[in-house]
């Protein structure tokens, strides 16, 4: 590495980003005037985090003899599913996060109890909310009761404050520094090419990792500086307001922690930097640039916004997840509760990722692909017009995700399985049809359909009927499904009262998706994004559609983790087949373990049966591949 | 800082395409193509638009690989730092950073071919009166008109004194006055001993300035020669017409089997 080229050309891109009026509007201008709002995706986390609350009995202890301790006891002892009664506590205990509620009972005092809860803290404020309904239930309508109740929060004031920032400010500094990575990026890669600069530079001495890590720390210093000038803003904002309502202020804002909590700015900045510049680099021109990261921009706002909304602890895998971490690093930092494995595990996803950002973008961003003319493809007689780009599978994931959202939703809120039929039948199968017609293609050459070989479809059978174990006990692992929220789901799509036979449940959970998502997903969507894109990048972006479109948080995981299955069978069997198939055959399993209630059992198995369940799965999974990979068309000599 | 141009002491061709071929896909832009050009010599490559002169020139730049063949430039595999040091490469487009000065440009792209802030003081102060660029290094590239930008890019390519100048179509564009100034500076730089390629399709231009000139069609080079030679071959009084029957004779007598 040349440490003076990289100097040279960071100074460079930094001085003609700040000469250029859009990137100096996006950074200073917009975010002074609009905010982004949170959307649908924020509210349903916060309401799936809610009811795992409700599902945890709160932990209470009683203190002191006064009022009638027995009587409250039993009160509480009569709620089971509400409350668990510990033998004693301190308010040490409730600041800790060790017990919910603490009800101090003072002796020869005209039966006055004081309720010390956690007003920072979701589990204690329910805890308190619950103690109030059992004390109204526990008088008759009319009757007052026999003794008063003191409440008393045992977090400080600036806890507080730093809990109501905690909840907007982290995912202010994550889409902050995402918009001001957003523009720089494209300008120094795809903007490059496009004023006609690329081949000069890439035709001087100069390394291509040294060239783009430049680019890089050009990118990542304007998205910081985006960042706080932003934060800065936000806090000015905020002081104004504090002075105008002096007289009922109830927090205090806890400046201390939030400067330190502003510092993930920079470390969020270096990997959206690197990210959105391998992106870039991928793009011929500004648009396409700019049509590429606008998915990516959303991918990584939706998990900065779940760590926002829900009470996520930054441990185990989601301290690795991009976006989430930083969102949860920066509210641990605010609140004052951050640890030093959450921190580093954070700290160490961030440069792992930027790194390989990095390195992609330096692979990407070479003459030989982005200074030789488009590869012109002579037709074959009878060969459609066009093919798919990856603008047109763009567009279609709008228009179906559209559908789905405004038409077909509320059809399946009314009757769940003509709405699903419709929805997959009409609004994915009918779309693609409709896209193959008008696009001068034909619908096998939108779908990229061809006769797959017979070892490509027992292959993708064999994967398909073995992944599921290991995608459900891993999502499981990450982010688990409440019960209710499983229960729901459970009798909405595999009722087990008789109502809907067997064969037409396999008909509407497994036969239709496996036909009418593929024809979409493995379709032209995966088609288009790989004009663009490289088998791996084609096949993930795919995937987290394919994920995104099922709009559900907890189904994200495990609907990726299929889609980068059946994106990767299509790729390698040359063929849309085998994905149905194995679509198909995972959905199958999972309608006949619950139509067995065999699925009920995996909750009960030990660690281990689990890991050799995992461990199986994969193996079967990886034969499955292999059977794919052998049966591949060797080109022609 | 051993100044790139020096070439004294350097023995045989300074840029060389060897049996060199290029394919896009299933497109063939450049067909076993072998140039030899030595220090002191101005090499003009001609050809209409899409015979593989702008594929040609960039594979010696080091942009493109040949796909057979090879590309060396002062010797060394034309994808490498050490011959990049060695080369000035003038694109078809200027290739200028809109939002720097010329003086910026020069001054970023001459540490990167390792030249001292002094050694491009001097080197600019040199360059500015032959290019004519003393009233406009502290203007903002994007504000410039064609010609000066040319004069600019000119700047930027010979700022570390290559041994090889790769010119692609560089009085492109350019009116009268910023034609005849182009030509004047390829010829001094022939003077100072160094190779000079450049494309072009102004057959005029190529007669007036070149040692030796290759005809490009569909990819191959069907004829080498100084201008008198290639009309002594053809038997025509111009260049133009010298192409149109060597072009004729390509297309008649041209097996595309044979082309790799």
């Amino acid at each position: 590495m040349n440490l003076r080229h990289v100097f040279l050309t960071f100074g460079k891109e930094l001085r003609e980003a700040l000469r250029d009026r859009r990137t100096l509007a996006i950074m200073i201008l917009l975010p002074l005037v609009i905010y982004p709002l949170l959307s649908m995706l924020a509210a349903q986390v916060a309401t799936g985090r809610e009811k795992q609350r409700e599902e945890r009995p709160s932990t209470i202890a009683l203190t002191g003899t006064g009022f009638d301790r027995d009587a409250l006891a039993t009160q509480i002892l009569a709620n089971p599913t509400l409350f668990v009664l510990l033998p004693s506590g301190t308010p040490a205990d409730v600041e800790h996060g060790r017990l919910d509620l603490l009800v101090e009972l003072a002796p020869n005092n005209g039966g006055k109890l004081t309720v010390l809860y956690d007003a920072s803290r979701d589990e204690s404020r329910t805890a308190e909310d619950r103690l109030d309904s059992v004390f109204a239930k526990s008088f008759p309508d009319g009757c007052a009761p026999t003794f008063s109740a003191r409440k008393r929060s045992v977090a400080p004031q600036a806890v507080l404050g730093g809990y109501l920032l905690s909840k907007a400010l982290p995912l202010f500094v994550v889409l902050m520094v995402l918009l001001g990575a957003f523009y720089p990026a494209i300008d120094v890669t795809a903007g490059e090419r496009e004023r006609g600069t690329l081949e000069t530079v890439l035709c001087s001495p100069i390394q291509r990792f040294d060239l783009m890590l430049g680019k890089v720390l050009a990118v990542a210093t304007l998205a910081a500086l985006t960042g706080v000038l932003n934060l800065a803003s936000m806090a000015i904002t905020l002081m104004q307001i504090l002075r105008l309502a002096a007289q009922n202020v109830v927090v205090d804002i806890p400046w201390g922690h939030a400067l330190l909590s502003s510092l993930v700015i920079f470390p969020a900045s270096l990997l959206f930097a690197a990210a959105f510049v391998a992106l870039g680099a991928t793009a011929r021109t500004f648009k396409e640039a700019q049509t590429l990261l606008l998915p990516v921009y959303f991918l990584t706002v939706a998990p900065a916004m779940a760590g926002a909304i829900g009470e996520y602890p930054l441990a185990g895998i989601v301290a690795w997840i991009p976006g989430m971490n930083i969102t949860l690093l920066a509210r641990d930092l605010l609140v004052g509760r951050a640890t030093w494995s959450g921190g580093l595990a954070t700290m160490a996803s961030i440069l792992l990722l930027s790194v390989a950002a990095l390195a992609a973008a330096a692979r990407i961003y070479d003459s030989e692909r982005l200074v030789a003319p488009p590869p012109r493809r002579q037709r074959a007689a009878g060969a459609p017009a066009r093919t798919t780009s990856a603008g047109d599978a763009l567009v279609l994931f709008a228009l179906a995700f559209l559908l789905l959202y405004f038409v077909f939703l509320p059809i399946e809120q009314r009757h769940l399985a003509s709405g699903l039929l419709v929805a997959e039948w009409v609004g994915l199968f009918g779309l693609v049809w409709l896209f193959g017609r008008t696009s001068g293609q034909t619908f096998k050459s939108a779908l990229g359909y061809s006769r797959p070989r017979p070892r490509a479809v027992l292959g993708a059978a064999l994967a398909g009927c073995s992944a599921w174990a290991a995608v459900a006990i891993f999502s499981e692992w990450v982010l688990p499904v409440p019960k209710q929220l499983l229960e729901e789901l459970r009798k909405s799509l595999i009722p087990l009262d008789g109502s809907r036979g067997f064969v037409a449940t396999l008909l509407l959970v497994a036969v239709t998706p496996a036909i009418c998502e593929e024809c979409l997903f493995r379709g032209p969507i995966l088609h288009g994004l790989r004009t663009r894109l490289d088998s791996v990048a084609a096949v993930v972006i795919t995937a987290a559609l394919f994920g995104l479109f099922h709009m559900d948080v907890y189904r994200l995981i495990p609907t990726m983790m299929l889609g980068v299955l059946l994106g990767f069978i299509a790729l390698e069997s040359g063929s849309i087949v085998p994905a149905m198939v194995a679509h198909f055959c995972n959905n199958a399993m999972l309608v006949t373990l619950a139509s067995l209630r065999l699925d009920r059992r995996l909750e009960t198995l030990s660690h281990r049966t689990l890991t050799l369940i995992v461990i199986a799965s994969i193996v079967l999974t990886t034969a499955g591949i292999a059977l794919i990979r052998g049966a591949r068309r060797r080109p022609e000599v | 800082m051993e100044m790139a141009g020096k070439v004294e002491g350097m023995l045989g061709p300074l840029a060389v395409l060897d049996s060199a071929s290029k394919s896009f896909g299933d497109v063939l832009a450049v067909a076993r193509l072998s140039l030899s050009i030595p220090g002191g010599e101005i090499y003009g490559l001609l050809g209409p638009n899409g015979a593989g002169k702008t594929t040609a020139l960039r594979m010696l730049a080091g942009l493109l690989g040949p796909s057979l063949g090879s590309a060396r430039v002062a010797g060394q595999d034309a994808n490498t730092s050490a011959a990049k040091r060695r080369l000035g490469y003038l694109s078809g487009s200027t290739g200028l950073f809109g939002r720097l000065t010329p003086r910026e440009v020069l001054d970023y792209f001459g540490q990167i071919h390792g030249l001292s802030r002094v050694e491009i003081g001097q080197r600019v102060a040199a360059l500015a009166p032959a290019l004519a660029l003393e009233g406009i290094l502290d203007r903002r590239c994007e504000a410039l008109s064609t010609g000066e930008r040319q004069r600019v890019s000119i700047a930027r390519a010979v700022l570390h004194d290559p041994a090889v100048l790769i010119l692609d179509e560089p009085t492109s564009g350019l009116d009268v006055l910023a034609s005849r100034f182009m030509r004047d500076f390829i010829r001094a730089e022939r003077a100072r001993g160094k190779a000079v390629l450049f494309s072009t399709h102004y057959l005029a231009e190529a007669e007036l300035l070149c040692d030796r000139i290759g005809f490009l069609h569909r990819g191959r080079l069907i004829a080498e020669g100084s201008p008198t030679e290639i009309r002594a071959q053809t038997g025509k009084s111009t260049l133009e017409e010298a192409f149109l029957a060597l072009a004729q004779n390509a297309e008649e007598t041209e097996d595309p089997g044979d082309l790799l």
